[in-house]
């Protein structure tokens, strides 16, 4: 468990601090150094147009983390209140909106959010609505199902008789009640983010270049298979072992919240 | 029983009616003008302001939203897809063959995942907690982080090209199919391995399996009679997932392996901008996942009974 947070932690800090930290410019073309193998001055090898590969790893770890976070937590934003607003809003108003929930369900998300950003064209605008259109859904069902079954609990039938609004309720008392579950989805959908973002790089419907990222990388790191396969192992690298950080670390707290609701 | 079959089907006609609607608005409202997309891919040239207004007229678009919107409804509830933007073609004989790509990747990925799923998951439940089991969670814990594009890559380098042994770009033989249908069978087994192994365990807890073991039940027949049955549940809700994801990853693997099915013409239509044809792949997405989840839901209903009680 506390390798994992330290791996989360150095993802983190590279995010962050990457610009800080890289050795070189990402985006600086050097083309006489152009496709070096790894060495001293080239910690993981240069790219086609002789670009640090390092250095583009450290500033793509601040687009896939930084996007990731802001995508998964707008969609922690809608799917909370939409969930919320089935649970709280009565029958009708339940039935429509986990419909709705349903028929969003009902895609495979990564092939919408293909369409929505590939249509709207690449750029960080169209993949951040892309991905947060296709990734509240989860968070909807957790709340719903949540506030459902606190419907009937007596602090609530309470604060509901003493003519709390709604909204009054749902702020102070389902809202504490939600947030570790919802915090539980939040790191899995955390990790959906960053593999939604660099497959659509992958796809030339993300980030464009040259700025730096992990899926744009891989797509550029193709080509050159046959030469220098090495620069095709790196972004897929820090892809997977940020992912399997993220959803370790969400396993961890979900087996910690069980422990703590069998002890309490 | 009844009363949850209409359910059904209304649930049905929400997510078909939605993705029609959400589907145009979407490509109508995209940045850039349809009509001056369509006559650049015609004529492939700098075309006057009148070609792009007569495209614009022939094409419907100047009609506003809704007459629009009705122009393509209307013959595609009879099956009619329409014709492609750019070639000015039909678009269904094109999307067939594409169908005749995807179908046997998406099939031949969804068994190799169970095959390789299916006794892995046996295994690491002879023991749980054993080192054989660890493993299996580690495996699968391992193959949900990584992306189906990269596999895909690494395979390529291993077997096309240090090997030599597969062919990688392409549809031309069978044997293209083998690192495709790889790609995509080992993503699909990851997540198939923790569902039935937690299947099998989940299974095993019920409390009248210990009276059969007593009364001297053998235990295979109790595996086979009591444990699979229960396990099978989660499994088939697990499939029609893993079919979704074997849409998405079709997407990934068929543009990485060059291979001529759903996903690359997907992604090229999209970026021709071709709309008619853009539409016709989500909209057959939609059909087919509407068609799964019924089965779906007809097949629980067999073999869990007490799925039609509680609508009852």
């Amino acid at each position: 468990m506390r390798s994992v947070l330290v791996l989360v932690t150095i993802f983190i800090l590279t995010a962050v601090l990457g610009p800080l930290l890289a050795p070189h410019d990402p985006t600086a073309i050097n083309i006489p150094e152009r496709l070096s193998p790894p060495g001293e001055t080239w910690l993981l090898g240069t790219d086609a147009l002789g670009r640090d590969i390092l250095s583009r790893l450290m500033h793509g770890a601040r687009w896939s983390l930084g996007l990731a976070f802001l995508i998964s937590v707008i969609g922690l934003l809608i799917g909370t209140g939409i969930g919320l607003a089935a649970a709280l809003g009565g029958k009708a108003a339940d039935w429509v909106v986990m419909r709705i929930t349903d028929s969003f369900l009902a895609f495979p998300e990564l092939v919408a959010a293909v369409v929505i950003a590939g249509i709207l064209g690449g750029g960080i605008g169209s993949l951040i609505l892309a991905l947060s259109l296709t990734g509240w859904m989860r968070y909807a069902r957790v709340a719903r199902g949540i506030g459902l079954s606190l419907q009937t609990r007596g602090y609530v039938v309470q604060a509901r008789l003493a003519g709390l609004s709604p909204i009054a309720i749902a702020r102070w008392h389902y809202l504490p009640s939600l947030l570790p579950s919802l915090t539980v989805v939040w790191t899995g959908m955390f990790a959906r983010a960053i593999l939604g973002i660099s497959a659509l790089g992958f796809l030339g419907f993300g980030v464009q270049p040259p700025t730096a990222e992990w899926g744009t990388m891989l797509l550029d790191a193709r080509i050159h298979m046959r030469s220098t396969p090495l620069q095709m192992v790196w972004p897929g690298l820090a892809v997977v072992i940020c992912v399997l950080a993220i959803n370790l670390a969400g396993d961890a707290l979900r087996d910690a919240m069980a422990q703590q609701d069998r002890d309490g | 029983m009844i009363k949850g079959t209409l359910g059904v089907l209304v649930r049905a006609l929400v997510v078909l009616t939605r993705t029609a609607f959400a589907t145009f608005a979407l490509l109508w409202h995209a940045p850039g003008d349809p009509a001056l997309a369509i006559a650049m891919a015609r004529y492939d040239a700098v075309v006057p302001a009148e070609v792009i207004d007569e495209v614009r007229a022939a094409a419907g678009l100047d009609a506003g939203f809704w007459s629009a919107f009705r122009a393509w409804i209307g013959p595609l509830l009879l099956g009619d897809f329409g014709n492609s933007s750019v070639t000015g073609r039909p678009v269904w004989p094109d999307l067939f063959t594409s169908i005749t790509y995807t179908v046997p990747l998406a099939l031949a990925g969804l068994a190799i995942g169970l095959a390789l799923a299916v006794p892995l998951a046996v295994l690491a439940t002879r023991a749980p907690g054993g080192w054989l089991d660890r493993c299996a969670v580690a495996i699968a814990s391992l193959g949900a982080a990584i992306p189906a594009y990269w596999l895909g890559l690494l395979l390529i380098l291993l077997f096309a090209v240090n090997l030599a042994w597969l062919p990688a770009m392409g549809a031309r033989t069978s044997t293209h199919l083998i690192l495709p249908a790889l790609t995509l069978g080992l993503g699909v087994a990851t997540s198939l391995t923790r569902i039935i192994r937690s299947g099998i365990l989940e299974a095993r807890e019920q409390t009248f399996l210990p009276a059969f073991r007593r009364r001297g039940v053998s235990p295979r027949a109790i595996g086979r009679d009591h444990v699979a049955p229960h396990a099978a549940i989660p499994v088939v809700t697990v499939i029609g997932l893993e079919l979704a994801f074997l849409l998405e990853g079709a997407v990934m693997v068929e543009v990485i392996f060059s291979r001529p099915g759903l996903g690359s013409f997907l992604v090229r239509a999209i970026e021709a901008r071709d709309f008619p044809k853009v539409q016709a792949v989500v909209m057959l997405a939609a059909v087919l996942f509407v068609v799964i989840n019924l089965l779906i839901d007809l097949i629980y209903r067999r073999i869990d009974p007490r799925i039609g009680e509680r609508d009852a």
